[in-house]
């Protein structure tokens, strides 16, 4: 008997495959005839022949419902009531064609939105670093208790001493960032590298892809080898297997490339390394023995290998003894410095850390409104379904199984959601990458991956979980013969239903609030950085970096007499109206920082003694950039050409440390160079901001070229026109000086302040994206409810036109409907706002988390677009012909 | 309607069908008619319920059907008891006085 039932489900699934049309016809034929013999009997009772068809059909529910059932209940199964349920839903839902779209596409955008922010995330805070064992790498950093930095560079001596006296460690590598002028075959270029300790790569376990990495004994070795980056190695030598033995010319010697890294390795470790660039070329650091004496300066990084078992606390511990030590036997050098243990991953996410954080709850709360969107729009269309879930029920499908069937389609909903989502992110992440500011996100390193996918088809069953229960609970709790009885134009819109979809819009529009006042606290906050003014005009000028080689310009006055003659050439330029070298530019370069003491004021204890910066400029500084003299002169041009020990202070300078004197004509000792001596002060200019937009400014000494000779400088070309449009010709100049001579980073100033504010526009782009589609969605939310509401309600509103109710009457009840949920859920948005966007205030420059314009800005918004969404479905209530309205159906 | 109700109809209403389909074919419409007229109106099929049961019997071999002529001239389905049919009705006529018999007991018990 099995076997004969096997075969003859067969035959049947086979026949209703390949005659579809023929098997449907007949089960609508034969269920066609049982309505009319019911009509016919129903006449034989006396009732009207329309009326009895009616009740006919009425008696049989919908004619289409019950050939579903008929269809449905062939089966037996677990897996086949699955696939019952799977073609069931999927049948439903391509009937039901606008309501998919809506659901599918909201969920997309929901989903998709998601991922992409995930896959980022994932890159930056979870993937696995490409090193051996990555979690045991830490980086060491001196900590400045003093100015409160704990994250300062390394004194090599005191790199020598923690090697040997701190035992958690496998090993310490020390390293430096160096820029090379690489010259030979091709073009002059400059490229980022590093002078690295030969142990680095052990400590980071990382293998060169071809030859070898450094070796310990590679400083010593009396020749010069180099290890060069993937795409160094492509670009320069095209990819060429016999680069190993090569010469390369760095700032004019020779160093044999001794191996290529792998193309995944990138390492970079500065504090601020979002303006660096990744390391190409790795030479060989000595740190010897000598180094230890004297002890001046700090200018390695440092990174560390923990050994086994050594937890980060231990560490941590252990160097903060070893420091201590070291800062009493060293106190002129090490009084008030501790030291800092940060593992790598925390250390190389340190700085989007927060605001990826933020970013992906926004994007969240965007995946959660989507969620309440299709959760209201399948609660008004289960409100619709009631007869046919009735029937469903009364034909013996248990609660569980309604459940499951309505959850089944949300699956449905929800995993087609995710799939276009996940096109939506594809797309997305090559967007976020584009838009992102240089050095936050990777190249080639955010992408959909297996992780990725991953978590989006988790989120995409857990969403299609969120949006569907509470519907699905909602309709199997009907009560199957009132439901049964009751017209199919009851008053569904109020009750129990009702009450579940009006919380749902309460829901959604506090929670689009809630990202309208983050994004708009964004807003301001970036407009605010975006007024600061940076203390000089950055318009109309351009900017490009020279690096002199020092084996081919040892000597100072040759260094001087090289920017003197470019800085001339440039000037001869047409459309050049001013020209001037400074060593490091505002927004673009790392500058100096030191200590420095007043003549004539008792010396300050050692860690307690003042710090500022150091620029060195020449005397046409001042007015190309159009900083402002505010006391004294600036430079003339004899003091540029001859070492005369005069300086240039900053507003800021005289404001910290010459409250109420007059600072012109005193003298400082500032320690730089290798014989500091001291300088008179003979002029005050304003303050001119180098680091970044916001933060405190700090005290700032102008030096003349001949007292500190810079290798590297970079010359500021103020334009009449286009300044971009000069970099051709002015790097024909310099290289007329020098033809060997690379000129790198050729831009406008304006890109480099754009460039400093980049990562809280980019976080400000992204946050007001995310609460447009947050705002999108409620407002579609809302309109969606209002509508259905005033599809339900057409009968009550059909009645109070005819007793006499006007448009406007109609207008009011429907809108007043409508703006209590909404104002109830501005209500509640402003609660959660108030408590979420203290989190993040860190992102924040000038704007209180709290700001009451924004919050009220924003709750207006919302409340008049929801008005709008309100409005529309209100209007065409007033358009509701009572007699229609009334007419049986 | 607890669900109870429902379960108790499904499973009896199988056995309806065949006990009403064992004095000779009918269409499904019959069926419910013959159903209510055996009740003496005491019990009352929903069309609903009907139609899938009548698909869910013939798949599991019980009946069979063939498209005829009803007594109105209608071209209308007709369903009759195939041999396995008359077999399955005979157990469930048997399980069905079982049940009754052990549920008259109990609720004779005092």
């Amino acid at each position: 008997m099995r076997l004969s039932y096997w075969l003859r489900l067969a035959r049947t699934r086979l026949r209703g495959l390949l005659r579809r049309k023929s098997v449907e016809r007949e089960m609508e034929e034969e269920l066609r005839f049982h309505l009319r013999m019911r009509a016919e009997e129903n006449v034989r009772r006396g009732m009207a022949r329309g009326e009895a068809e009616r009740a006919a059909l009425e008696s049989f529910g919908q004619l289409g419902r019950i050939k579903e059932y008929c269809r449905d209940f062939k089966g037996g199964g677990l897996l086949e009531t699955l696939m019952q349920d799977l073609k069931f839903g999927a049948r439903t839902l391509l009937k039901s064609r606008g309501f998919t779209l809506v659901a599918v596409l909201t969920l997309a955008v929901g989903i998709g939105a998601n991922t992409a922010i995930f896959s980022v995330v994932e890159a930056v805070l979870l993937r696995a670093l490409p090193f051996r064992d990555a979690d045991r790498l830490v980086v060491l950093w001196e900590h400045n208790r003093v100015r409160n930095r704990p994250h300062n560079v390394v004194n090599p001596g005191n790199l020598l001493d923690w090697r040997e006296q701190a035992a958690s460690f496998e090993g310490v590598a020390g390293f430096a960032d160096q820029r090379f002028n690489l010259t030979g075959a091709g073009e002059p270029e400059e490229v980022a590298g590093q002078a690295a300790t030969p142990n680095l790569f052990q400590v980071l376990g990382a293998q060169a892809a071809l030859g070898r990495t450094l070796l310990p004994g590679d400083e010593t070795a009396g020749q010069s080898v180099a290890v060069i980056s993937h795409g160094l190695w492509q670009r320069r030598f095209g990819g060429s297997p016999d680069v190993i033995g090569k010469t390369l010319m760095l700032d004019g010697a020779g160093a044999t490339v001794v191996g290529v890294m792998p193309p995944d390795f990138k390492w970079f470790v500065k504090e601020n390394s979002l303006s660096g660039k990744p390391a190409e070329v790795w030479i060989p650091l000595a740190l010897p023995d000598q180094l230890r004496v004297g002890r001046r300066g700090r200018y390695l990084s440092a990174v560390a290998r923990l050994k086994p078992g050594v937890t980060l606390e231990q560490a941590g511990g252990e160097m903060e003894t070893v420091a201590a030590r070291l800062e009493a036997q060293y106190p002129e050098v090490d009084k008030g410095w501790g030291a800092s243990v940060v593992p790598l991953r925390e250390q190389l996410a340190g700085e989007i850390r927060p605001a990826l954080l933020v970013i992906l709850g926004a994007v969240g709360f965007v995946l959660l409104i989507a969620c309440v969107n299709v959760a209201n729009l399948l609660l008004a269309r289960s409100a619709g379904r009631r007869r046919e879930l009735s029937l469903r029920a009364a034909l013996g499908a248990g609660r569980l199984r309604i459940v499951r069937q309505l959850l089944t389609e949300s699956m449905l909903l929800a995993v087609a959601g995710g799939a276009l989502g996940l096109l939506l992110a594809y797309w997305g992440v090559g967007a976020l990458v584009a838009l992102s500011p240089p050095n936050l996100l990777g190249e080639g390193q955010v992408g959909v991956n297996l992780t990725v996918l991953a978590f989006t088809l988790a989120v995409s069953l857990l969403t299609g979980i969120a949006f569907g229960v509470a519907p699905a609970l909602e309709a199997s709790r009907l009560n199957l013969s009132e439901s049964l009885k009751e017209s199919a134009r009851g008053n569904v819109g109020v009750g129990r239903a009702g009450r579940v979809r009006a919380a749902l819009v309460v829901a959604e529009v506090g929670l689009a609030l809630i990202l309208l006042v983050g994004a708009g606290l964004m807003v301001r906050s970036f407009l605010r950085l975006q007024a600061v003014h940076p203390g000089f005009d950055a318009s109309h000028l351009l900017t490009m970096r020279v690096m002199l080689p020092e084996t081919k310009y040892p000597e100072d006055a040759r260094k001087v007499e090289f920017f003197r003659q470019a800085a001339e050439r440039l000037r001869a330029l047409p459309g050049v109206s001013g020209v001037s070298a400074v060593s490091a530019l505002p927004f673009a370069d790392i500058g100096s920082a030191t200590s420095f003491t007043v003549v004539g004021r008792p010396p300050l204890p050692v860690g307690e003694r003042w710090g500022t910066d150091v620029r060195v400029a020449d005397e046409n500084y001042f007015r190309t950039m159009n900083i402002p003299v505010v006391a004294g002169r600036t430079f003339t041009e004899q003091e540029a050409v001859e070492d005369r020990k005069v300086a240039v202070v900053n507003e800021a300078m005289v404001r910290k440390y010459f409250a109420g004197e007059d600072p012109l004509g005193k003298r400082i000792l500032v320690n730089m160079g290798s014989q500091p001596a001291p300088t008179e002060i003979v002029g005050v200019v304003g303050d001119a901001r180098y680091d970044k937009l916001d933060g405190e400014l700090r005290p700032m000494v102008y030096w003349t070229p001949p007292q500190l000779a810079y290798s590297s400088m970079s010359f500021v070309v103020r334009a009449s026109g286009d300044p971009a449009a000069l970099g051709p010709s002015a790097v024909r100049e310099i290289q007329a000086v020098d033809r060997e001579q690379p000129v790198s980073d050729v831009r406008t100033m304006e890109s480099w302040v754009a460039d400093s504010a980049a990562r809280t526009r980019f976080g400000t782009l992204l946050l007001g994206a995310f609460a447009c589609a947050a705002l999108m969605l409620a407002a579609v939310g809302v309109y969606g409810v209002i509508s259905y509401s005033v599809a339900q309600r057409r009968n009550e509103i059909g009645i109070r036109m005819a007793l006499g109710a006007r448009a406007g009457d109609v207008l009011r009840l429907v809108v007043g409907q409508g703006m209590r949920l909404v104002l109830l859920g501005v209500g509640l948005g402003i609660v959660g706002a108030l408590a979420l966007t203290r989190l993040m205030s860190g992102l924040l420059y000038d704007v209180a988390a709290n700001d009451p314009a924004t919050f009220a800005a924003n709750a207006l918004l919302l409340a008049a677009v929801s008005l709008v969404a309100c409005y529309v479905p209100a209007r065409r209530a007033t358009r509701v012909d009572p007699l229609t309205a009334l007419r049986p159906e | 309607m607890p669900k109870q109700d429902a379960k108790l109809l499904q499973g009896t209403l199988d056995m309806l069908i065949l006990k009403a389909l064992s004095l000779g074919a009918l269409h499904g419409f019959g069926v419910g008619q013959r159903i209510v007229q055996m009740s003496a109106d005491a019990l009352r099929v929903e069309e609903g319920s009907l139609y899938p049961a009548l698909y869910r019997i013939e798949q599991q071999g019980w009946i069979e059907s063939e498209w005829g002529v009803s007594e109105n001239n209608q071209r209308a389905k007709f369903y009759k008891l195939t041999r396995q049919g008359r077999k399955q009705l005979q157990v469930e006529e048997e399980n069905w006085e079982r049940l009754a018999a052990a549920v008259f007991k109990v609720m004779q018990a005092t």
